[in-house]
């Protein structure tokens, strides 16, 4: 019998989610950032999309959020003219970094030791986190205010996207390598280390270049305009979302539309996948965040593959004592949850 | 022809929203034990309990002015200022226990007149009125 993919909404922001990032695998497990236009950036198990804690300081919205390898630090850039970094164990502010106008992205080096912040000033800016009062270093050139801005290459060489154009910098130097220009806004930009992919949207597009080089790999067409794409770790897949409000999975190789979702109530603005692959995340302007698997029936995290009875048309209940649990109780859910889960007949509308 | 029917995967619970009274960051959570020390208070404890207890009258003093502010709000016309440039004018009534949605009648909205409603704290920027 064939499964239908339930996505996991994610609630408590009250505004759109417009960026979201997960950590690297801890032994924790990973986590999940999501920035919001309500200025309160939250922090959640990457896995189950359960809420641990909310970042409280910004004064405005936050446009861009991110966390360390090992989820021990979270930064956060604002339209409070800020980026803050935070312990993203207990929650508190450990620094404010001043900024001349609105940041928009932040991103940390592998050893956690810089920050990466980019904005509407158009300038780059690499704090030094052990040095926080110090002056950060800036590089200029950018014509336009900074969308995006990513380490790359093991921290080596930095990748920025303003309105319409991508450049590649030089760590060391400070200084443009090279630069790609488009016809139309970039919408988001996703750098994968393995096998340095560099993934852009602009208008429907969704292309693929190299990270090193910034030579165009491929690029694929969707219906409709893209806000964001993001490439799995294993590179069979990628999803995609943006103003139609669908979430689209294509296979990579083949370039063939593989499944559409719909769900979210309003444009998305940012899709990730996690760092395991088992679950991508999508965040929205009807201000949630939804999680969806990759392989839709398998069990991960709140996702329970349930084989139905053979003679019933009846679904089965769900086995309890699950046997890697986490250190929450796994209530007993039948009754509970049948109502708005398990429709009885197929023809029951959502 | 039939399409096939499927049926949707089938979850254990609903992802845990927030609490809404706490930031959260459980201390008893499962990283507890990353959670950085608390350095020591090594100043004099005398002097520290003063410049606290002068900073708790401070606060207490400048929320009963804001308490005393919306009590002179009640039945007056105010004017909100929202999110993306909106106005809207009301009449104000009154707020809840910690401040988070204002209970106003007759608000005037752009697309008509509403008897009552209630304007989400967070969705205010600013409010005017005048006594």
């Amino acid at each position: 019998m064939a499964m239908r993919q339930t996505p996991l909404t994610c609630s408590g922001h009250t505004r759109p989610v417009v960026d979201l990032a997960f950590s690297g695998i801890t032994p924790y497990g990973y986590f999940l950032i999501s920035a919001c236009k309500d200025g309160k950036p939250m922090l959640r198990q990457g896995d189950t999309g359960d809420w641990i804690g909310t970042f409280l300081g910004h004064k405005g919205a936050v446009w861009g959020a991110t966390l360390n390898k090992d989820a021990t630090k979270a930064a956060t850039a604002a339209a409070d003219f800020t980026a803050k970094v935070w312990d993203a164990v207990s929650g508190d502010e450990l620094m404010t970094l001043a900024h001349k106008h609105i940041v928009k992205t932040v991103d940390f080096t592998q050893d956690s030791n810089s920050l990466l912040t980019g904005g509407q000033d158009k300038l780059l800016r690499i704090y030094d986190l052990n040095k926080p009062e110090a002056e950060p270093k800036e590089i200029s050139g950018h014509t336009s205010g900074i969308k995006k801005a990513l380490w790359c290459s093991e921290d080596k060489q930095i990748l920025s996207a303003d309105d319409k154009t991508v450049r590649l910098w030089d760590h060391a130097t400070m200084t443009e390598v090279k630069s790609l220009n488009f016809n139309m806004s970039v919408s988001s930009m996703e750098y994968i280390p393995e096998g340095e992919i560099l993934v852009i949207t602009y208008g429907r597009s969704i292309a693929f270049h190299s990270a090193v080089s910034l030579d165009p790999i491929k690029s694929f067409e969707a219906p409709a305009t893209i806000n964001s794409a993001s490439l799995h770790p294993e590179k069979e897949f990628l999803v995609a979302g943006g103003e139609d409000f669908k979430l689209y999975k294509y296979d990579y190789n083949s370039g063939e539309e593989l499944e559409s979702y719909k769900g979210h109530f309003g444009p998305i603005h940012c899709v990730r996948f996690s760092p395991d692959g088992e679950l991508y995340a999508s965040g929205s302007e009807d201000g949630t965040l939804r999680l969806w698997q990759t392989v839709v029936g398998k069990t991960y995290g709140l996702w329970k593959c349930v084989l139905p009875e053979e003679d019933s048309g009846e679904l089965a209940k769900p086995k309890i004592g699950f046997p890697e649990t986490t250190e929450e109780e796994i209530e007993e859910i039948a009754s509970e949850n049948s109502d708005c889960i398990y429709p009885s007949a197929p023809d029951v509308k959502a | 022809m039939q399409t096939p029917v499927t049926i949707p995967v089938p979850v254990l619970r609903l992802p845990r929203g927030p609490d809404g009274f706490s930031r959260g960051f459980a201390p008893d959570g499962r990283r507890a034990p990353l959670r950085p020390e608390v350095p020591e208070i090594q100043e004099c404890p005398i002097a520290q309990e003063s410049l606290e207890f002068q900073e708790q009258r401070a606060r207490a003093a400048l929320r009963e002015r804001y308490l005393r502010s919306l009590l002179a709000m009640v039945g007056r016309q105010v004017s909100f200022t929202l999110h993306e440039g909106v106005r809207v004018a009301a009449h104000f009534g009154a707020t809840d226990l910690d401040v988070v949605n204002f209970y106003v009648s007759q608000l005037q909205t752009p697309i008509g007149v509403q008897a009552e409603a209630l304007l989400r704290c967070s969705d205010i920027i600013s409010y005017t009125f005048k006594p």
